[in-house]
């Protein structure tokens, strides 16, 4: 009997048990702390840093496929997209759904998680408030973060699909009619994120916590979503896909002078300069470098140790021991022509000495000291032969080349240098090619040499470690605008400049232009920020080797010299940089008899420009010709339909296009979303 | 046969009791006696009839009757379980009888839901498991495999061969609920028990599986998909104390151990990287290209069948670095020779003690089951499991009963901690990476070489330790006669905890580059370079290794999980009988309350001091660590009234109302009634005529709905769940709370209706046939709502928005006959069929998910006309220059143009692809020109704003639901031996491969294939010249590609001529036995003693073509993960096997 009293005589108490562990919406906006939490969860998205573990999206390119001009591989081209893809859209927030189309395009998938992340924060903290849960000042704080934070987004949207459809408000489950609406013009959903943008820039903290988003983080993000949208709005203007906007030149004008105006904030305080060597930026350890670099505006820490997994890939690739983690891609002969001489000056007409040697031990000491520190030495196996060091610091590559077993933290997926999501560098650069458009094309004030000392010259005066300082690499010449007009690189007005739809738009760059996008080439080297550039300048050409021919060409290698010492031909002279194992790079072998090819130099133009001779091939003897820029093996080119004006914004997915039709179907409303030009079916 | 016959006296004699009173008696003589079984054993509880008359008595606890009959009549002996038999009095005073027992009649009795019935008596679709026949002397590890193929309609599929494993369970139809489970509820002694492999087989008594709505719904909540009620033996009946001891030795070994491919997997390798355009090496690691493959087909005629498997690896010989310093391997390793050990052993022994004394009857039991994996490499590969169970209950007074209960159990799932990976371990990587990756132990230097084999065999020991505890107590109070009360209440205790010690590794790499080997004074050493013919490296080459290196991966680290959950179940019931004149009632009433909690922790601590004793005291790195913790609870009350009137009309009423803590407050509680009904024909006085052949008949139907809430707890709010990111502020990992999702707060029970129909019958009382339909509705199914857009920002609220149908049928047939020469034969087959229709999902059209009309599981795809030939293009074999003149470019994509008129497929190869010679040439069904799979829709408006199919070439081409289950056994007894043999198979059942072993080039650049696929594929080799000097223009499998891991993409569809046929028939076991005679065993004061042999799963009938896959593999399942183990790519795992065992049970 003593049984029955056992039995829960409440019913309903018995029976009530919601959830032990996780928060009610409900109960849960309460305080500033339960905010800062609810954000937090954005950070690995939107800055990814080295992403985390194998992860690659938005994170530098060393291990990722390329899409820019910047890389090539052995054998053919990958494809970029070449039919409309089923399934590019997500419902969750989760890092995992961040979408593979940010490899493609280092832009965003059809994802409106995180639309409706912010639309709902700012309900709540308007409920907050009422409540009197926040001050005015937390309100205001974190209203313009998320305000920013959907600003961004929907740029990232606008970046990748151009139209979207516009939501300021939670989508309700049962509103049909908004979840199926067509797309907004994207002049129209820019000007919404700029309204944002202005909330954000007037509202969010100065300093609210290392590495927390602050006033300084909105207005370097938000300058660089500005001058995307203008400079596409300025290069784009005829494309199809912009029909459906209205005003395109007043628009890009507003937005370039935007850019403008939220990069000078940051300028403007002062707080920021350029303190601390280029690599230690990229390989820093264990801890933040905000605070300590002044040009690091918001740094992605990592530390394994601390927490188990916090870790990333990216040193693993840059360590040189090709046998694991090798890079599949690597820069190539259109790169090395980019990067600037000491002197200032391009390759062409620069007067530095032995500036004319592409042999990389030549290159590190003539051309700007970030050469140096974000490439080997020497040439190495990588389909191109140049081999990128940028993601790792100086002592995690001696490893591999001393032939000793690096820590963990240099290898695989369990790296631990951190990476400046947001520095200074690109807010000067920013603002700077943003008044340069803005002079070139809407009558803005001129460029002044103050503006380049500001911005790329303040640059240039970074400090130099001690490693570069004793290979003999020096700072590079300050940019003066008489030098920009005594300097006519043959480059910019090159037939290659001409097969593209920014030349078509507005004609060839100028002079100052052509620097300042070289800057950009140079700082940003292999960080996804190329594949947007070549994107929003109408450049998509120079992906295609048939209107590109550098891109298809390596760097300088004497595979003569790089031979192993054959055990059968012991006289063979051997004297470049080998691992302490005796592993070297040898491709003269007889495997690769007609396999392996270098292009020599045919001649030199007046114009200082290289004409490189017809691919001589290894034929078992010719040793002492394969000494020239090497040919990935196997090169072919990108299939040339995916270098077309349709590529420069990405297909709705047909899923979304098929829900549509199958929600008219289901309702016989007409629910229809139109397609992106040149990709309709 | 033991378990029922216990259960058969005890009914029995309670009929007898209610037959005997008010009997009266003729003036004749009296006649007394004893009725004894053919053991000697007394039977309680015996009808002893006049013939003819309905005078009788029943036998005593010693099996003793007395009764008066008529000097020249005779005596009809019967009991439930035995054979009747009439003994003529002819004048004696005394007549001893020995009943001859019938097992087909030992099914009579069933247990029900808080009862037990008669089978003629049942209304609803129950069945009574065998248990003999499926548990005993099987070498089986757990009760789930022994009931595969023993009931229609209960589908046991065992999806993974991973020791210690569960089977899946599901009783009619293999989908009940979208978001909710659709699995049996399993209870032992009416308790829900987390895994049926917690069981010792031995300690079962009955089982009966409850399929239909009307017989479990009184078990209500979890109920809805069936009932798998299982009783445990509870004591003997009588004053006796037995001992019964049961051992079995089993041995394991693989079905199959020629299905990996070994140079021929590098033959694809090398063709579909050199149609991709890439001649230099490939792979992963060890790579291979086309000199490679030849010196590898060089080496397997020199050294294949005369070196040692286990001989080191040699540099030279084996392996080489190319002119690029990429390694080259050579050698070819079968993954079976090193990492399975044929012959596993497997023992189990069974000790129990059964009796009764006194007042009080008692069975205490134990058990061990070792169970050995069949890793070759390790000794941690195990599954062991120790039982203990007590019951005793005893009789305090007239009016009460108590009884108590404990069962314990003990389980360790045993293996080598070398990943922690679940996703992929080390079965992943034996199937991934080719025939040359070196499994070997150590190079011509004795290092240990970096694989899975020596790091499995370096490991530590990684342990799953469950406990489970319940402890039972209860009474049963009789107030009067008809009138029981039942109180039970149990406590289960179930403790898991999982090991995971780590390790550092001290061996070669096998993923770094060689390193040049130096004599000591630094000059280069060199060694015979064997395969100079083909790879032009020179005669002699320097001598390279491995770098020789310690490593930990993420595992130099002590991982320790632990969670408990807690189950307290009341029972209390009341039942009465009640008899009037010819009408018979029975009355239930109830309440059940179930209150389950469940806690977690885990912690970890990196570096460890010493890899020999991995502990948390020995490691000295960061500690982590975290928790989990939920519960819900259900109560019930129920009542059930049967009804049966003169043995001929039965009916049945049951009534629940129940709630769920899973459902928001006003939706908590609510009715589930269920009726059914059944007629006996042959009990009607107008059959009575034919019943010596149609011996029994009944027609039976049922109806019931019951409440399912086997969905997760708190759907109606909005929560807001922690995170822990990667994210780092102030060098600590950020904590993050995550945006709610949309809900529906007004989430409640979803509805399961079933309608049942039975007809069961027996001819010459020899023949029985039992056949069912039902239909079952889960109406008001909780699935995501259908029809919002992608534009919502998140994942679709859940709530009662679908419905689902399942309809089937089953038959059943069994023979059994005793000769009179003590002959007996015994033979059944049963065949089921389910299928499930989606009936109510929104408007929703797209053939990819779901819509109304749509068969579950159905597979769209593709169907293909053949391989594209030379022929179709127009071109001669080898004019490879040629075809290339013949690419077009539509807007699609890129096609060859073929002189056949055939559709162009360029539409769906994805990439650079072209579909040519060799290739899968599909079928345009739809006859537009263009292979292509439409916009997915069902309908879509035509130009003309007309309906019109909208999936182009697509066509249900199969379904992944297994159909027409099938089983039949013969058993056969003579003069103490006995032969049985049980064979099981499935009609239909397809699936679409996601692996090496199933689709062709599913990553050939990994190298591991199934040689099925890497000995049939269509290829062609030209000299020179560009003469083709090989070829296979009859292969099943198309030209090679590389699919990067996936099971479509170029030119490789999800189409009917690949789909895998998973049909099958298999011979699950073969017994032979024999008891050796009484009257020897009885000078050792033994019982019984029984030997016999067993073989388990020894001949398999499939349609694989040979792919080296279980036909009941389960893409993803897993003991150690159930969703994705090991990717989901199909068979990678433990390899399926057969065993052969022995075994002796004594009773003494």
């Amino acid at each position: 009997m003593a049984l029955v009293l056992l039995v829960p005589t409440s019913c309903s108490d018995f029976l009530e048990r919601s959830s032990l562990v996780d928060l009610d919406d409900n109960t849960y906006w309460n305080s500033e702390g339960n905010v800062r939490l609810f954000v937090n969860g954005a950070y690995a998205y939107y800055f990814s840093g080295y992403s985390d573990n194998w992860g690659s999206v938005y994170a530098p390119e060393v291990y990722a496929t390329p899409y820019n001009d910047d890389r090539t591989l052995t054998g053919t081209q990958p494809n970029i997209l070449l039919s409309v893809p089923k399934d590019n859209w997500y419902r969750n927030e989760s890092t995992a759904y961040r979408g593979t189309w940010l490899s493609h395009r280092a832009s965003a998938p059809w994802n409106f998680a995180y639309i409706r992340k912010w639309n709902l924060l700012m309900e709540r903290l308007d409920t907050m408030k009422e409540n009197g849960y926040l001050t005015d000042e937390a309100y205001n704080h974190w209203m313009g973060v998320a305000r920013f934070l959907r600003g961004w987004d929907y740029s990232r949207f606008v970046q990748s699909f151009g139209d979207v459809p516009y939501y300021d408000k939670q989508v309700e489950s049962a509103d049909i009619d908004a979840q199926f609406k067509d797309r907004d013009p994207r002049t129209y959903v820019m000007d919404q994120v700029k309204a944002d943008f202005d909330y954000a820039i007037a509202n969010v903290r100065a300093d609210d916590g290392i590495d927390y988003i602050n006033k300084y983080v909105v207005s370097t993000v938000a300058a660089r979503c500005m001058l995307f949208e203008g400079s596409w709005l300025t290069y784009h203007k005829n494309d199809e896909a912009l029909k459906t906007c209205s005003d395109i030149d007043g628009h890009a004008k507003t937005f370039l002078q935007a850019a403008v105006d939220y990069a000078a904030v940051t300028i403007n305080s002062g707080k920021y300069g350029f303190n601390k060597d280029f690599r230690t930026l990229f390989g820093n350890l264990f801890t933040t470098l905000t605070g300590t670099a002044n040009e690091v505006i918001l740094y992605r820490t990592y530390n394994k140790s601390v927490n188990n997994s916090a870790q990333h890939c990216y040193a693993s690739y840059s360590g040189g021991n090709n046998a694991r983690e090798s890079q599949r891609t690597s820069g190539n002969f259109a790169t090395l022509k980019a990067w600037i001489c000491q002197d200032g000056r391009p390759y062409n007409s620069s007067t530095v000495e032995n500036v004319e040697s592409f042999r990389m031990q030549d290159m590190v000491v003539t051309r700007d000291p970030r050469f140096e520190a974000s490439f080997l030495d020497e040439t190495w196996t990588t389909p191109t032969g140049l081999y990128v060091q940028k993601f790792i610091d100086r002592e995690g590559c001696d490893y591999f080349w001393n032939g000793k077993t690096s820590p963990a933290y240099y290898n695989s997926c369990t790296n631990e240098n951190g990476f400046p999501c947001i520095r200074y560098a690109e807010t000067v650069l920013n603002w700077l090619e943003a008044k340069a458009i803005l002079a070139d094309f809407f009558g803005g004030p001129a460029v002044t040499q103050a503006d380049l000392d500001k911005s790329i010259n303040a640059i240039r005066t970074r400090p130099l470690d001690q490693v570069a300082i004793d290979k003999g690499v020096k700072k590079t010449a300050p940019l003066t605008l008489a030098m920009v007009s005594s300097m006519n690189d043959p480059e910019r007005t090159s037939n290659i400049q001409k097969t593209t739809l920014g030349y078509n738009t507005r004609g060839f760059c100028s002079p100052l232009m052509w620097e300042i996008r070289r800057e950009r080439r140079m700082e940003f080297f292999m960080e996804s920020v190329r594949t947007l550039d070549i994107r929003r300048w109408g450049w998509l050409e120079l992906m295609l080797s048939t209107n590109n021919p550098d891109i298809g060409v390596g760097g300088w290698v004497e595979l003569d010299l790089a031979r192993n010492k054959p055990a059968d031909n012991p006289s063979q002279i051997t004297n470049l940089k080998k691992t302490k194992n005796g592993v070297g790079y040898n491709l003269l072998t007889a495997s690769n008899k007609g396999v392996v090819s270098v292009r020599h130099i045919e001649k030199v133009n007046a114009d200082g420009s290289i004409v490189l001779g017809p691919r001589v091939f290894f034929d078992g003897s010719n040793y002492s010709e394969m000494r020239g820029f090497l040919v990935p093996q196997n090169f072919k080119d990108f299939d040339p339909r995916n270098v077309d004006v349709r590529n420069y914004l990405e297909p709705i997915c047909t899923d979304v296009i098929n829900q549509y039709k199958e929600k008219s179907m289901a309702t016989g409303n007409n629910y229809t979303i139109y397609q992106n030009p040149g990709w309709e079916e | 046969m033991f378990v029922s016959n216990k259960l058969g006296r005890i009914f029995a004699a309670m009929c007898a009791l209610l037959l005997s009173m008010g009997t009266m008696w003729a003036q004749n003589i009296t006649v007394k006696g004893r009725v004894t079984d053919s053991n000697g054993e007394p039977v309680v509880g015996a009808y002893v009839l006049v013939e003819g008359t309905r005078q009788g008595t029943s036998t005593d606890f010693d099996g003793a009757y007395s009764l008066t009959a008529p000097r020249n009549g005779a005596l009809v002996f019967s009991c439930m379980g035995y054979r009747d038999l009439t003994v003529p009095v002819n004048g004696r005073s005394t007549i001893d009888v020995v009943l001859q027992e019938d097992a087909m009649l030992l099914e009579d009795a069933v247990v029900v839901g808080f009862g037990t019935q008669r089978r003629e008596n049942l209304t609803g679709a129950v069945s009574a498991v065998n248990v003999s026949q499926a548990l005993e002397s099987r070498p089986i590890a757990d009760v789930g495999r022994g009931l595969q193929g023993m009931t229609p309609g209960l589908t046991v599929r065992v999806g993974s061969t991973e020791v210690g494993s569960d089977p899946l369970f599901r009783i009619r139809g293999h989908v009940g609920s979208y978001l909710g489970g659709s699995s049996p509820l399993i209870l032992l002694d009416n308790v829900e028990i987390p895994s049926i492999n917690l069981v010792n087989p031995d300690d079962i008594e009955s089982i009966s599986v409850l399929k239909d709505a009307a017989s479990a719904s009184i078990y209500g909540a979890k109920a809805a998909f069936g009932v798998i009620l299982i009783t445990s033996k509870k004591g003997a009946k009588t004053e006796t104390i037995k001992v019964n001891y049961s051992a079995n030795f089993s041995f394991q070994s693989l079905t199959d151990t020629d299905g990996i491919a070994d140079v021929d997997a590098l033959h694809y390798t090398v063709e579909a990287a050199e149609r991709l355009g890439t001649y230099t090496p490939v792979g992963a690691f060890w790579l291979v290209d086309r000199a490679g493959y030849n010196a590898a087909v060089a080496w397997k005629e020199k050294y294949g069948s005369t070196l040692d498997p286990y001989a080191p690896m040699v540099y030279g010989r084996d392996w080489y670095l190319d002119a690029s310093n990429r390694k080259i391997g050579v050698r070819t390793y079968d993954p079976y020779v090193y990492m399975i050990n044929q012959g596993a052993p497997t023992q189990s022994h069974n000790l129990s003690v059964q009796g009764k004394t006194g007042k009080t009857n008692f069975n205490i039991s134990l058990g061990y089951l070792g169970q050995s994996g069949m890793l070759k490499p390790t000794e941690y590969d195990d599954f062991t499991r120790y039982n203990a169970n007590v019951r005793l209950s005893t009789q305090v007074n007239d009016y009460i009963n108590v009884h108590a209960g404990m069962m314990y159990t003990n389980s360790n799932k045993s293996w080598a901690f070398s990943t922690n990976s679940t996703t992929a371990d080390p079965w992943y990587y034996l199937f991934r990476w080719g025939p040359t990756y070196p499994l070997v132990p150590t190079d011509e230097f004795g290092n240990s070489l970096r694989n899975q084999v020596y790091e499995m065999g370096a490991a530590n020991e990684a342990n799953i330790k469950t406990n489970y505890t319940s402890v039972n107590v209860g009474a049963t109070v009789t107030p009067l006669k008809n009138w029981d009360i039942k109180f039970d209440y149990t406590y289960a205790v179930n403790n898991s905890q999982e090991f995971n010690p780590g390790i550092t590794y001290w061996a070669a790499n096998l993923w770094a580059g060689g390193q040049a080997v130096k004599d000591a004074q630094g000059n280069f050493v060199t060694v015979k370079n064997e395969w100079d013919q083909y790879n032009n490296l020179g005669p002699s080459i320097i001598q390279q290794t491995l770098p020789v290196q310690s490593y930990t991966s993420s595992y130099d680290s002590y991982y320790q999980d632990s969670y408990t959950s807690i189950r307290q179940t009341w029972n209390i019931t009341t039942d009465y009988s009640l008899k009037l004149a010819n009408h018979k009632f029975d009355f239930l009433l109830g309440m059940q309350a179930v209150d389950y909690r469940r806690t977690g922790v885990w912690g970890k601590k990196m570096t460890l001091m010493d890899i020999t004793n991995p502990q948390f005291a020995l490691a000295t790195g960061t500690q982590t660590s975290g928790g989990t913790n939920s519960w819900n609870s259900t109560l019930g009350f129920f009542g059930r009234v049967n009804y049966n009137y003169k043995e001929k009309y039965l009916v049945e009423a049951n009534l629940r109302y129940d709630g769920s803590s899973k459902f928001p407050t006003h939706l908590k509680w609510r009715w589930f009634p269920s009726f059914s009904a059944g007629w006996r024909l042959t009990q009607e006085p107008w059959m009575q005529d034919i019943t010596h052949v149609l011996s029994s008949m009944k027609l039976r139907a049922s109806w019931g709905m019951i409440g399912d809430q086997t969905v997760s707890s708190s759907q109606y709010i909005p929560l807001i769940s922690a995170q822990t990111t990667y994210w780092m502020h102030s060098g600590v990992r950020d904590n993050a709370y995550a945006t709610p999702a949309i809900v529906a707060s007004d989430i409640t029970w979803q509805d399961i209706v079933t309608l049942d129909l039975g007809l069961e019958f027996s001819l010459f009382n020899q023949v029985d046939f039992v056949l069912g339909w039902y239909q079952r509705d889960t109406k008001n199914m909780i699935v995501g709502m259908e029809g919002l857009g992608y534009n919502l920002g998140s994942p679709p609220p859940n709530g009662n928005y679908g419905s689902l149908r399942t309809r089937g049928w089953e038959a059943s047939v069994n023979y059994r006959k005793i000769f009179d020469n003590g002959f007996s034969l015994s033979a059944s087959a049963s065949i089921s069929d389910a299928k499930t229709i989606i009936t109510e999902y929104g408007s929703a059209l797209s053939i990819g998910g779901w819509y109304n009309g749509k068969t579950y599981g159905e597979i769209w795809g593709y169907r293909v006309d053949d391989l594209y030939t030379w022929d179709d293009f127009g071109l001669q074999p080898g004019q490879w220059a040629q075809l290339e003149q013949l690419i077009a470019t539509d807007k699609y994509g890129r096609y060859y143009q073929n002189v056949k008129g055939y559709a162009s497929q360029g539409k769906i190869t994805s990439g650079s692809a072209i579909s040519g010679p060799g290739d899968v040439r599909f079928k345009d069904l739809n006859g537009d020109g263009i292979i292509d799979n439409g916009s997915q829709l069902l309908t879509i408006k035509d130009e003309n704003g007309n309906d019109v199919p909208g999936y182009g070439d697509l066509d249900v081409i199969g379904n992944t639901t297994p159909r027409y289950e099938y089983s039949f056994r013969v058993d056969l007894g003579w003069k103490g031996f006995d032969f049985s043999m049980f064979w099981q198979g499935i009609g239909q059942r397809d699936l679409w491969g996601g692996s090496a072993l199933t689709i062709p080039g599913f990553n050939s650049s990994d190298g591991a294939m199934a040689q099925a696929i890497a000995g049939n594929f269509w290829y062609e080799t030209l000299d020179a010249s560009g003469k083709v000097i090989d070829a296979r223009y009859d292969a099943f499998y198309p030209r090679a590609h590389n699919l990067y891991s996936s099971g479509t993409g170029f030119n490789m569809q999800v189409c009917d001529r690949y789909l895998l046929n998973m049909a099958y028939l298999r011979l699950k076991n073969v017994t032979l036995g024999y008891t050796i005679p009484e009257k020897i065993t009885k000078k050792a004061f033994i019982d019984k003693l029984r030997v016999y042999i067993s073989l388990e799963n020894f001949l398999t009938f499939d349609n694989l073509r040979g792919l080296p896959i279980d036909v009941e593999e389960i893409p993803g399942y897993s003991i150690l993960n159930s969703s994705n183990y090991n990717s989901s790519r199909t068979g990678v795992g433990a390899p399926a096997f057969k065993s052969a065992s022995f075994g002796v049970q004594l009773t003494f």
